[in-house]
């Protein structure tokens, strides 16, 4: 019987449960839609809050034996993770007044709670279903415009597929192993047979599928584009990055070795590559940001190369400083009553003269993701082809950083765009809300934090 | 203690006068060039101060100040001066303050982003200068790319955005293969010492086998060797100065062009000595062919900017011949070569800048008897041509002389031997100084002297400003160039650190 760890060590899922909860009986109560963001930033905040304190006592715990476990490690990525959500919130604000938008994330970021934590497949499978469930919802809610019951759908069929998939290898692990213990999966890794080899590879492709590695990755830019711009950027940051850290908990502390270190390199390989080149072809804000997390997803796996030890500090890194760069991108895009307008990269043109500080900081956001000096995504890039080399890749890693440099030329156009353009704005725009630019802003400290102090931050991690 | 921190100061100064000038000038054009300058003055007074105070007796790192930054990966915060960098900080901000005060009138809109862009560029320029570790290093060296990126593509004329953006994907595909050997190095070390460092002082110590220390040059060399940039990897440039603003000319030629020249002296070739050794055939066969074709370039120019932009090609070849040299007199022709070509491109430039903004051409065909028309402007551009081909008395002179000495001497022990290469190509940078000679007389020839064409009558000549920025200049070529002797002080033990650097073989089983 779970006693009182239950209670403490869950207590960031406590909050969100709490603020879904209240959500709800403000919902029946007919009085969603003003309180709700208020419910829904503190309850978030509280989560992070918990989760960070937690982390800072070093609780260990295992409230559910065998199912749900806590370290400080953990606690730390889960806290970072919620702390991201709340810029989403802040810029979700100006498009979606009504409680439910509040409701589906909360839910969402549940999910997101358990993947890190889950000890047994069948709480990271209730996890990824968690995790992505609401967000189904979450696309639809544009509905507004035609694309985005197709984007829904698009995402609903290929995360189902990818849930099937996922549901398929572990069955076939449990049935090797008579375990649903996810260490499994690490010893898995290394086993030669042909039921366990299928089986990894299986829950792999789950993975990419659910991370949009090529050539699993067509639904991610129509899903994107489809979506309304913070549940893009809800989609493109934090579902990716827990997606990754329940990679990380299957990997255990394993360094991968045999025939699966080339489906690991080859594939993430290929994403970074397409990803990036593709990228260059794309119009649409959204589209490109999608293409442009399709690489970032294949240097996030190719972190599963490195050393297992210091593998859970290099992804989060990365993840956080991945989502705050794009975070800081998405709050502070200009307004536009059609939500297509928004994203069309040639309204983004001569911006700087229109809004000086947007297209500071949409810059600071790109040349971040583009991983350039002295920003955080810089940090994060090294870390991971660090890593990459010193378990012996040189080739990969240096193949790996080759395709990066493929990417930094369409970073550098929407740079250029909005610089060096003189464009004149779309009679419809208006600039970005009080609260996105809010979000705006601290995603700006938090990128500032991590490009100032980064030995300071992963000595934390 | 005290010079320590106003080593740091130099250093972040600018960078905190760029966040001011956002804070509080963003309106007022009047306020954000004051501050500017004031701020630019504030770090040469510092810098000059230091230069003062520097012990020329000692290789050791002086005013040093090591945080650790990054300790998990051995990264620190390490910045210090040598007789390496010393005169190179000083040139960076020096020049500071003469660049603010030439945009004054050229720079009329976004002015305060401008001047922003221009204080962080100092920043990331001075601190890929006194860096001393290699991440913080890389850090500066890629950083300053960015406000470059900018400031040519906002600034700049009608082919802006495609020279900047070539400008930066040429510089970033070597600071790419850079970034992979930084880390292989790193990887290597701790592999092999066990010590986990990005101090240069720790990388010296290496030891790698000559076909990784080949490879690895040959990721920072390609880097570097845009930057400098070496013919053939030349082709942004020219794009690049045309394009650019009169300041991102001389920041461009005066400091920027120094960083592939300073990469190959601090950490190209003393941390894989063997391998620069291996190469130093190959790599003088195309200092001197950038030497001899850049010349060539810049005697065919129409464009008075491409005629400067090819004659730094050529300049910065010397450079490279008197670093490949190893001889004492080479490497210190090489290092005042650096510093007096900063002066003079930048002078140059700006007396460029300075005609565009009256005639709104470059074109060499549409300009005639300035002579006679603006005679101080005259005098000025003559002395920076003189200077420019080295005439004795000036900066270029000692530079020119000091390296092809150098070069000589490393080529005549050689030629004895039997081996010819080094002597023909020394006669061959010979024949740059001559070819040097001709394309600027000729385009002072016939920029300054014959028949005054029409469009441009009556031009006025040099303002208050613009004679102060231009005398100021002249006063250090000319001081460079008859007292030489602080100067080469200054680097002389550097250049004995370099030269033990680079001579001792590391790697196991090579034999000098």
């Amino acid at each position: 019987m779970p006693d009182q760890t239950a209670l403490t060590a869950m207590l960031p899922e406590h909050s969100l449960l709490a603020g879904i909860v209240v959500l709800i009986c403000l919902e029946v109560l007919g009085r969603g839609s003003r309180p709700a963001l208020w419910v829904s930033l503190l309850s978030i905040a509280a989560a992070s809050v918990s989760a960070f304190w937690l982390a800072s006592m070093q609780v260990t715990a295992e409230p559910f034996a065998g199912q749900f476990s806590v370290t400080p490690a953990i606690l730390v990525a889960k806290g970072a993770l919620l702390a991201l959500a709340i810029p989403v919130v802040l810029m979700a604000r100006s498009e979606f007044r009504e409680g439910e938008f509040s409701l589906l994330l909360l839910s969402s970021l549940y999910g997101l709670c358990l993947l890190p934590s889950s000890m047994s497949y069948l709480v990271m499978f209730i996890g990824l279903e968690l995790l992505a469930m609401p967000v189904y919802a979450l696309v639809l809610l544009a509905y507004h415009r035609p694309e985005s019951a197709e984007a829904s759908f698009k995402y609903l069929v290929l995360s189902g597929a990818a849930s099937a998939t996922f549901l398929m290898g572990v069955s076939l692990l449990y049935g090797a192993t008579g375990s649903m213990d996810v260490s499994t999966f690490a010893q898995a890794l290394g086993s030669g047979d042909a039921l366990t080899r299928t089986a990894t590879v299986l829950v792999l492709l789950a993975l990419f599928l659910k991370s949009a590695i090529v050539p699993f990755h067509a639904w991610a830019p129509d899903t994107y584009e489809g979506a309304s711009i913070p549940v893009t950027a809800y989609m493109a940051t934090l579902t990716k990055g827990a997606v990754l850290l329940a990679a990380v908990r299957l990997f255990g502390t394993v360094t991968v070795t045999g025939p699966l270190v080339g489906l690991l390199m080859a594939l993430p390989l290929a994403s970074i590559v397409f990803g990036n080149l593709a990228a260059i072809r794309q119009s649409s804000f959204r589209r490109m940001i999608a293409y442009s997390s399709i690489a970032h997803a294949g240097y996030l796996f190719y972190a599963f190369l490195g050393d297992p030890a210091a593998r859970m500090r290099a992804v989060l890194f990365y993840v956080i400083a991945y989502s705050a760069a794009n975070l800081l991108a998405f709050a502070v895009v200009p307004q536009n009553d059609r939500d297509e307008q928004r994203d069309a990269l040639d309204n983004f043109r001569g911006l700087f003269h229109r809004d000086p500080a947007a297209a500071l900081l949409i810059g600071i956001a790109m040349l971040s993701l583009a991983g350039l000096p002295p920003f955080p995504g810089f940090v994060g890039k090294f870390m991971i082809f660090r890593s990459v080399m010193a378990a012996g890749h040189v080739t990969y890693a240096v193949l790996g950083l080759v395709g990066s440099y493929l990417g930094m030329y369409f970073y550098l156009r929407v740079i250029a765009r909005m610089f060096m353009g003189a464009g004149e704005a779309v009679a419809t725009e208006q600039r970005a809300g009080a609260l996105a630019r809010t979000a705006g802003w601290i995603c700006l400290a938090a990128t500032m934090l991590l490009a100032a102090l980064p030995g300071w931050v992963i000595g934390r991690l | 203690m005290a010079e320590a921190t106003l080593l740091n100061l130099v250093l972040w100064l600018p960078l905190c006068g760029a966040g001011l000038l956002l804070l509080v000038a963003r309106r007022n054009d009047d306020l954000a060039r004051t501050l500017t300058t004031a701020v630019m003055v504030a770090q040469f007074a510092a810098a000059a101060w230091l230069y003062q105070r520097f012990d020329t007796t000692t290789a050791a790192l002086q005013f040093s100040t090591a945080v650790p930054w990054i300790p998990q990966w051995g990264v620190s915060y390490l910045v210090g001066l040598d007789g390496f960098n010393i005169l190179l900080v000083l040139l960076t901000a020096f020049l500071g303050p003469l660049v603010v005060l030439g945009a004054r009138t050229s720079i009329d809109r976004d002015v305060t982003f401008f001047h922003a862009l221009l204080l962080v560029l100092q920043t990331a320029m001075v601190g890929a200068f006194v860096a001393q570790d290699l991440f913080l290093f890389y850090l500066f060296w890629e950083a300053m790319l960015i406000p470059m990126f900018l400031m040519i593509g906002i600034w700049g004329g009608t082919r802006r955005v495609y020279a900047t953006l070539k400008f930066f994907l040429y510089t970033a595909v070597g600071s790419i293969l850079m970034l992979a050997a930084v880390i292989y190095l790193v990887s290597a070390l701790q592999a092999t010492s066990g010590v986990t460092s990005f101090a240069f002082a720790d990388l010296y110590r290496t030891q790698l086998p000559l076909t990784v220390q080949m490879i690895l040059l040959g990721a920072f060399a390609l880097s570097f060797a845009i930057k400098v940039p070496m013919v053939p990897l030349h082709t942004w440039l020219p794009d690049a100065h045309v394009e650019a603003p009169t300041a991102g000319s001389v920041v461009l030629a005066g400091v920027l062009l120094k960083m592939g020249t300073y990469g190959f002296m601090k950490l190209g070739f003393p941390l894989f000595p063997d391998a620069a050794r291996a190469f130093t055939p190959v790599l003088m066969t195309l200092a001197s062919v950038s030497i001899v074709y850049g010349a060539c370039l810049a005697l065919v120019q129409t464009d008075i900017k491409k005629i400067i932009a090819y004659s730094s090609i050529s300049h910065l070849g010397y450079v490279m011949l008197g670093l490949l040299s190893l001889e004492l007199t080479g490497i210190q022709g090489a290092m005042i070569q650096m510093v007096s070509h900063g002066l003079v491109a930048a002078g140059l430039f700006l007396l460029v800048g300075m005609i565009y903004e009256r005639c709104h051409t470059r074109e060499l065909a549409a300009f005639g008897g300035l002579a006679r028309q603006v005679p101080v402007y005259a005098v000025f551009f003559m002395i920076f041509t003189l200077a420019s081909v080295g005439l004795p008395a000036t900066s270029g002179f000692t530079g020119e002389f000091l390296v092809l000495l150098g070069a000589f001497r490393s080529a005549w022990p050689a030629h004895l031997a039997g081996n010819d290469l080094p002597l023909w190509l020394s006669v061959a940078a010979v024949s740059g100084v001559v070819l040097g000679a001709l394309y600027m007389l000729r385009f002072a020839l016939t920029f300054l002297f014959g028949e005054p064409k029409a469009p441009h009558q009556p031009l006025r000549d040099l303002s208050g400003r613009e004679r102060f920025i231009l005398g100021v200049l002249t006063v250090a070529v000319f001081a460079l160039g008859l007292f030489p002797a602080g100067a080469l002080r200054a680097t002389e033990q550097a250049a004995v650190t370099y030269q033990q650097l680079v001579g001792t073989p590391r790697a196991p089983g090579v034999t000098p």
